[in-house]
């Protein structure tokens, strides 16, 4: 048996799958940040997957990580193809998204689905009718509780309408198993904020300092 | 030409004046030829009896006449066991005990003739209902577009045997012409007003439905047919069976105006399933209310209209019903999107009892927006098919968790934070973006409801206990004086000990205070 043959078993996990790599190049949604965006299998944000991001506080860049792609989302696919451009759906915020700030970083305002779940099922429901409906190209969700069973959940929704999911959580969050393509850990520290992938399919662990500086913030 | 003559009979068959030909000549160019359908149906108190279709046993229809319970129809099988129309209940149940007796219920039977003409509004354009049990149609318009007389005549013939309705059908000039040759059984066709004197002769006098008084009275002259009361002096008839009834004849052989009441189907939809016992089966509840569904689909396909708003009504033996509302953004008819609307709601429905009959309600109609389909399909690689649009899933967050709760965002022109963005359905019209972004400094992603007071300690705003670093500002933002909302605040972008990223602001009215107003997410 030659080697590429058995490489091309699906039960064969590799660690560092450079080939895996090479397929995935330019799969991914470009993040904007370029020292991120190395460190990303698919050169990017996993598309059609579920990204978790985890925080200790609200406030850190946690958004920010995602204005460049989200903007990108909200404009795209207007002037090549007929159907409608993703909407950004951003299910039960724990502050209310600011209208002129979006505008700032480039986003679409009449794309934004804004939904208030009364609780935590509803919250769920919400998210995987907004993933699945192939209308949203991107689904921010605060959940208080996400289990193993409900990440998978996210997962195949997003997988199943072609859309990126996003879940915050909280750090304790990390001892959790998840589903998710993609966990990261923000932390602030006193230069900027530090990124840390717990988790990455198809990519390996890397902690990024300082990703995002205070420079950043201003326009 | 419209309006029914009282005119004394002398005056009708004086000749007329020379003004009044000519006025008649300038006023009306040819006379309308019409052609009338009559539906009679003779079965309608049986037919209209629900549970007739699915019982199994024999049925007859009761009355009550001067206190008894006699029967006034009994269908084949009970024919075949010996129950006549007149036996009183009694006797009809010692001929056949295993007879079911249903009573006569008049506003079943006005249910199924609406039902009826609604459905005979594909026909025709005027449809008329005619007393108890008869339906009359005007189709001399009609004849082109469905083929002519003859395959009219089997469409309809077909339609009503396929739902049950076992009718004599007749056509002539006038209504009342068309309404006694069904009476009478004669399956005919009279086109000419020439030939409708000679069909009408023959018929006998049962048909025209007059007071049983009459009729015994005119056999007793030896008046056994129409033809016989048309050779009867004019005068002495009119003096001495009233003149309606001349007038009745005269309508009939087309020498007088016969106006009819045009039949109008109600704009909405109201429909009731009645179930013979309560029932609590839940699925079985959702299926009764997707049958309603699918007739409502049929109701506004035939009328081209689609609705926002539909109201389910289940009802309990005792107590209020409960009722169950949907809205749907853009107005819709396919019975399958409503269906799912519901099965979203239908599951957090509570029901307080069982329910016995449901009934569907829509709200007002109006006229569909149809889309035009693309002519090519786009065949680019890498577009995903979406599988709804944004308003059929707005619309299932909203039946779940309320309008209130879903919404979209617009810029405002404001400098104010607070007035700087409003909400906005997610479904009104997309208004491009005019305001250009960048005319403010920066701002902060997540905004807090309500500025939150910071507790000071000698001068220095904290957050959480610690001292906050200034990073940016300040940036004053004033006035609002023309909605009383007036502010005076000095804006900075603070960082903590722990690293957030703050947007707070010195309140300069009153006593100086510290707030905070949004995060740098």
């Amino acid at each position: 048996m030659s080697l590429e043959k058995l490489l091309e078993n699906p039960r064969i996990w590799r660690g560092s799958s450079r080939v895996a790599s090479q397929l995935n190049r330019q799969t991914g949604l470009a993040s904007g940040y370029p020292k991120l965006d190395r460190c990303l299998p698919g050169g990017g944000w996993p598309p059609a997957a579920l990204t978790e991001i985890l925080t200790a506080q609200y406030g850190i860049g946690e958004l920010r990580l995602l204005m460049p792609a989200l903007a990108k989302l909200s404009a795209a696919e207007t002037h090549t193809d007929a159907t409608e451009p993703g909407w950004i759906a951003w299910v039960a915020p724990p502050f209310q998204p600011y209208a002129p700030a979006l505008q700032q970083y480039g986003i679409d305002l009449s794309r934004m689905l804004i939904v208030r779940p009364k609780d935590d099922s509803e919250l769920l429901w919400s998210a995987e009718q907004a993933l699945s409906s192939g209308t949203c190209a991107a689904v921010l969700l605060w959940p208080d509780e996400l289990d193993d069973q409900a990440s998978r959940r996210l997962q195949l929704a997003a997988e199943k309408g072609h859309c990126w999911a996003i879940a915050f959580r909280p750090l304790a969050a990390r001892q959790q198993p998840s589903a998710a393509a993609l966990r990261l850990e923000l932390q602030s520290t006193g230069q900027g904020t530090r990124v840390h992938i717990l988790k990455s399919r198809g990519g390996r662990p890397t902690v990024l300092n300082n990703l995002l500086n205070l420079s950043d913030r201003f326009l | 030409m419209s309006r029914a003559w009282k005119l004394p009979v002398a005056v009708r068959e004086a000749a007329p004046t020379p003004s009044a030909v000519q006025q008649s000549l300038s006023l009306t160019p040819t006379p309308v030829r019409r052609l009338w359908f009559c539906i009679w149906l003779p079965n309608l108190p049986l037919e209209a009896c629900h549970s007739s279709a699915e019982a199994m046993g024999a049925l007859a229809i009761v009355a009550e006449q001067h206190g008894i319970h006699r029967v006034l129809l009994a269908d084949a099988r009970a024919a075949a066991a010996g129950i006549m129309a007149g036996q009183s209940a009694h006797a009809a149940l010692a001929l056949l005990p295993a007879l079911r007796l249903e009573e006569r219920s008049l506003t079943r039977e006005q249910q199924a003739l609406e039902v009826l003409a609604s459905w005979l509004e594909r026909f025709s354009s005027f449809v008329s209902i005619a007393g108890e049990n008869v339906l009359l149609l005007e189709i001399a318009g009609s004849l082109r577009l469905f083929g002519g007389l003859k395959h009219l005549r089997q469409k309809i013939s077909a339609g009503l045997r396929a739902q049950g309705f076992a009718a004599s059908l007749a056509i002539a000039p006038t209504p009342l012409a068309a309404t006694w040759l069904a009476r009478a059984g004669r399956r005919v066709c009279v086109r000419l007003d020439a030939n409708l004197g000679s069909a009408l002769r023959k018929l006998p006098l049962a048909c025209l439905n007059w007071p049983a008084g009459l009729c015994e009275s005119l056999t007793g002259m030896g008046v056994s047919s129409i033809g016989d009361c048309l050779r009867l002096p004019r005068a002495g008839f009119a003096r001495r069976f009233g003149a309606e009834y001349l007038l009745e004849l005269d309508r009939a052989l087309g020498h007088l105006p016969d106006p009819r009441d045009s039949w109008r189907s109600p704009e909405r939809f109201c429909a009731d399933y009645e179930m013979p016992e309560e029932q609590s089966d839940r699925e079985l509840l959702r299926n009764i209310c997707r049958e309603l569904l699918l007739l409502h689909e049929q109701f506004l396909l035939s009328r081209q209209l689609g609705t926002q708003r539909l109201c389910f009504s289940f009802f309990h033996l005792k107590g209020v019903a409960t009722d169950l509302r949907l809205g749907s953004a853009v107005a819709g008819r396919s019975a399958e999107r409503w269906f799912e609307l519901l099965s979203v709601r239908f599951e957090q429905l509570q029901l307080p009892a069982a329910v016995i009959a449901v009934r569907l309600r829509s709200g007002l109609s109006q006229a569909l927006q149809t889309e035009t389909a693309q002519l090519c399909f786009s065949g680019k690689p890498g577009v995903q098919k979406r599988r709804y649009s944004i308003a059929q899933l707005a619309e299932r967050l909203i039946a779940r968790i309320g309008e209130q709760s879903v919404h979209s965002m617009a810029m405002v022109a404001e400098h104010r934070p607070e007035y700087a963005w409003r909400t906005q359905s997610p479904l009104s019209e997309r208004s491009a973006s005019t305001l250009a972004a960048g005319q403010h400094r920066k701002r902060p992603l997540w905004m807090l409801p309500e500025p939150a007071l910071l507790s000071v300690d000698s001068g220095y705003p904290l957050h959480r206990g610690c001292r906050l670093t200034f990073l940016d500002g300040p940036e004053r933002l004033e006035t609002g004086w023309w909605d009383d909302d007036s502010i005076s605040r000095d804006y900075y972008t603070a960082v903590d000990a722990v690293g957030m990223h703050l947007w707070v602001f010195r309140n300069r009215r009153q006593t100086p205070s510290w707030y905070l107003h949004g995060f740098f997410g």
